[in-house]
């Protein structure tokens, strides 16, 4: 990345903040509102995209390029994805025809259903 | 012998985890075997091992005292942890032992199970912000294994167990998030450091402080969230709820107690928001935990539900400290007392709830009636049991010294809704204590519970969390009654962290 004057540089550093924000609200929106299960995970990647770029971001503007950041991002979405991908394959292996119905076309991540708490859950 | 102390105060603080390194290590060579010889060698290494980290821990504690680094710190609230941690481990070995040993896969379970046990304690020892995050991370892959791996001949059992663990992936995720912004605020790389700087102010720092929050709730499934658990627990085998309570649940609460300090710092900057905030979802969770309970027929739920509600004690702690009912001191003894009650009374229980579900086939409350009757030892326990929840008696000592101290009428809004949330929660929490008994020693109308039938090992294993629960007691009632015994020289009050 190159630097420009300080003026440039510090609105950069702001705008690349704000998309970062922006980011997190998108893939907190898309887990809320979602129906499927790859959107949620989708969403969930966007999250850790705008984690990974405060990472880089204030590690370029603010401490000279630490080292600590990358090998924090390294380690952080190296593991997040892993469990990801573990979520993915245990559903892959086991998915039978209720569950693949269920988790394409009716699954919201905060569902609360009445069953959860009030009476019996005939699962 | 010269040799092993000098080689012990090298790897300290990680004689423990080496232990259960060397016999996962062990394990492994014996992976692939289904003998029934083999499957008890390596239940008796692993309980050994156990016993073995669980002495060294303490041991090593008090040969060589605290130890601080770059990435951990090892202190005595940590001992404690791990010793905690290690106990709950020789519990689940018991419940992994008695349901799976027959599995094809048994040592390969025990592998994982002694893994997470490694992850649980690099999650108590933590200090620096990576090792913290990729060791609860770790913990959670390893109880994902764990619990997929004990459920793996239970049917339609995979949606539940996917449901469950999408929330600690995005509570994990959200801890990303949350450390790349303190990282943003300060390039310090512990919350000590950040504590005693000056950012703690910093808009960053309230903005992490909320993704915590909102990742640990969504850690423990707190109401109204609380779907997911329901479901595994009442669909998984015999011992995914011993793996929940005993390991998750615990680990979560000692990751709260670690990130606790930045949420107390508000509460010590007599912040009105996060008390107010702290006080309404303590009520909530309390109470709807409680009708949760109330409002079933199924025993894993009644259990699901009263084990959330000792998740909410947490929160009630934490509230009773904002508003100034306890101190700080207080509250961490609290919340220490409550992971032993919950311990110690939900290991005999759930072995107990287990074995009648065994016998008559059915997950149903009416299936315990008569049981105190039929089975009277059975039924003393379980009532010595019950006994210990009334643990919550502490209480009442603070609660009447602030009461003393403050007049009434002028009492803070706060404070007389912490008041209110408890009563209430306690009232309800009775009425569910006295449902169960109330069912044990009914008269036998059916059948059911002269089906159960009680092994030498249930008993052994009930008789020893009875044993403990009644010297718990007496100690209490001691301390409270303020009576000064020769051999009892230690007091639970003088207690200091």
């Amino acid at each position: 990345m190159g630097y420009g004057n300080r003026g440039e540089e510090k609105m950069s550093f702001q705008l690349i903040i704000y998309a970062n924000l922006l980011l997190l609200l998108i893939g907190i929106f898309g887990i809320l509102y979602s129906k499927d299960i790859v959107s949620i995970f989708v969403s969930m990647q966007l999250i850790i995209i705008s984690g990974v770029m405060n990472f880089l971001v204030f590690s370029q503007f603010l401490y000279q390029r630490s080292l600590w950041d990358k090998i924090f991002i390294i380690l952080g979405v190296t593991i997040i994805y892993f469990v990801m991908f573990c979520l993915v394959y245990y559903l892959y292996l086991n998915k039978d025809e209720l569950s693949r119905e269920t988790l394409y076309n009716n699954f919201k991540f905060f569902k609360i259903k009445k069953s959860d708490w009030w009476g019996e859950d005939n699962i | 012998m010269n040799f092993l102390f000098h080689l012990s105060e090298r790897v300290n603080p990680f004689q423990s985890i080496i232990i259960l390194s060397a016999a996962v290590l062990i394990s492994s060579f014996f992976a692939l075997s289904k003998s029934k010889a083999v499957k008890k060698f390596l239940i008796v290494l692993v309980s050994i091992s156990l016993i073995i980290a669980f002495y060294l821990n303490i041991y090593s504690y008090l040969s060589m005292g605290s130890f601080s680094s770059f990435l951990i710190f090892f202190e005595n609230i940590q001992m404690i942890e791990i010793g905690i941690i290690i106990f709950s481990a020789i519990s689940v070995l018991y419940f992994i032992s008695a349901y799976h040993v027959d599995d094809e896969n048994f040592s390969k379970i025990l592998i994982i199970f002694l893994f997470s046990v490694i992850c649980g304690a690099f999650v108590i020892l933590s200090k620096n912000f990576i090792l913290m995050f990729v060791s609860i991370s770790v913990f959670i892959l390893s109880i994902f294994q764990l619990i997929s791996a004990t459920n793996s001949g239970v049917d339609k059992i995979s949606l539940h167990v996917f449901e469950f663990f999408l929330r600690p992936v995005l509570a994990i995720i959200l801890f990303f998030f949350g450390f790349s912004l303190l990282y943003g605020v300060t390039d310090f790389k512990d919350f000590n450091q950040i504590l005693q700087s000056e950012y703690m102010s910093d808009a960053l720092v309230i903005l992490t402080l909320i993704i915590f929050g909102i990742a640990l709730y969504l850690y423990f499934f707190l109401f109204p969230f609380q779907g997911p658990y329901m479901r595994m627990i009442k669909k998984g085998s015999f011992s995914t709820a011993s793996v929940i309570w005993f390991f998750y649940f615990p680990v979560g609460v000692f990751t709260l107690i670690n990130t606790g300090s930045l949420f107390l710092f508000f509460i010590e900057r007599n912040n009105t928001f996060l008390p107010v905030l702290l006080i309404i979802i303590t009520y909530f969770c309390m109470l709807a935990a409680n009708i949760g309970a109330v409002k079933t027929g199924s025993v894993r739920r009644i259990m699901s539900f009263l084990f959330l509600f000792f998740m909410s004690i947490f929160l009630l702690n934490i509230s009773m400290y904002s508003t100034g009912i306890i101190d700080r001191g207080s509250m961490d003894l609290f919340n220490l007392v409550n992971i032993f009650i919950i311990l110690f009374s939900f290991m005999p229980l759930c072995s107990i709830f287990n074995n009648i579900e065994k016998n008559t086939g059915a997950d149903n409350i009416n299936n315990v009636i008569g049981l105190g009757r039929i089975n009277i030892y059975a039924g003393i326990n379980i009532i010595v049991i019950f006994l210990s929840w009334f643990g919550f008696l502490y209480y009442i000592e603070p609660v009447r010294a602030y009461l003393d101290r403050v007049d009434f009428l002028k009492m803070g809004a706060a404070s007389s809704m912490v008041l209110v949330a408890m009563v209430t929660g306690f009232i309800f929490f009775s009425v569910n204590i006295f449902r169960i008994l109330g069912k044990i020693f009914n008269r036998p109308s059916g059948g059911e519970a002269g089906k159960v039938l009680f092994t030498g090992s249930l008993y052994a294993y009930i008789t020893f969390f009875s044993v403990i629960t009644l010297l718990g007691i007496v100690t209490i009632l001691l301390v409270i009654l303020d009576i000064d015994i020769v051999f009892l020289d230690f007091k639970i009050t003088g207690f200091n962290f």
